[in-house]
């Protein structure tokens, strides 16, 4: 049997609709449980490859286990509990943040804007003078 | 080690309704006692059980997951030996969900004990 691989499993818990929070928490335990088995047998005398493998045995199948955790509606995220209200709830949320997305972009690149806002104020500044000192030219000549 | 290769394997050779619950009253039933982690509950099932009942040992991390989401148990993080453990212990709504279960394990329990000990064309 081939080591477990316990990122792949998180992601999988995910997909099922287990809110990540659980998924991680889940997933770090069974990784500990299978160390301490690891730690066990090794200790009465397998060898590291035996070892390993009868951890995974003792785990038991991990899409049972992945079915086992998607059967508990608690642990799934509200989306994956209630699908229909996410349909209609999703795209108004999303028609509803919209209009702050240039507030947000804005926040995210203020140096940016900080910076293009100076140059186009300094430009500006330039230009009055510029034209003030035509007008004066022009009224004093 | 085979009998406790994959839970759901022993679970569809032996009956699944039967098994449905038990997993949770067990864990229930000993974390009442004193706080425990997950490696920790499934020495203990075997120890408690003479072995009698194994399970693949993954299948107690939903129980304990749903159990604690819906207010029956509590976690706390504790540093063990350079190892996080997750330490469960019962609230006051698992221990009423415990004895909820129990009594219900032993009203089937008795009437099942009582279909057996009765002739079989009664």
């Amino acid at each position: 049997m081939r080591d477990l691989d316990f990122n792949a499993l998180a992601s999988e818990l995910i997909g099922n609709g287990i809110s990540p929070r659980h998924a991680h928490r889940t997933v770090n335990e069974l990784r500990d449980h299978y160390d301490d088995l690891v730690d066990a047998a090794v200790d009465a005398g397998a060898n590291s490859k035996r070892a390993r493998r009868h951890a995974a045995q003792q785990l038991g199948s991990m899409d049972d286990f992945v079915a086992a955790m998607a059967s508990q509606r608690e642990l799934k995220t509200w989306a994956f509990r209630y699908p229909r209200l996410a349909v209609v709830v999703y795209p108004l949320a999303c028609v509803a943040v919209l209009p702050a997305f240039p507030v947000f972009a804005g926040m995210a690149h203020r140096d940016l804007l900080t910076r293009w806002g100076t140059a186009l104020l300094a430009a500006g500044l330039i230009t009055a003078t510029m034209m003030l000192v035509l007008q004066l030219t022009i009224l004093l000549s | 080690m085979a009998r406790l290769g994959k839970a759901g394997d022993l679970m569809a050779q032996s009956n699944p309704p039967f098994m449905s619950g038990v997993p949770e009253l067990l864990l229930l039933r000993l974390l009442n006692d004193q706080e425990m982690y997950g490696y920790e509950l499934v020495r203990s099932i075997k120890q408690a059980t003479d072995e009698a009942i194994t399970l693949g040992e993954g299948v107690i991390y939903p129980v304990l997951h749903g159990l604690e989401r819906n207010g029956s148990l509590k976690a706390k993080r504790k540093a063990v030996g350079g190892r996080t453990r997750v330490y469960y212990s019962l609230t006051r709504k698992g221990r009423d969900r415990l004895e909820k279960l129990r009594s219900d394990w032993h009203r089937i329990q008795s009437g099942i004990t009582s279909a057996l000990g009765a002739p079989a064309n009664a």
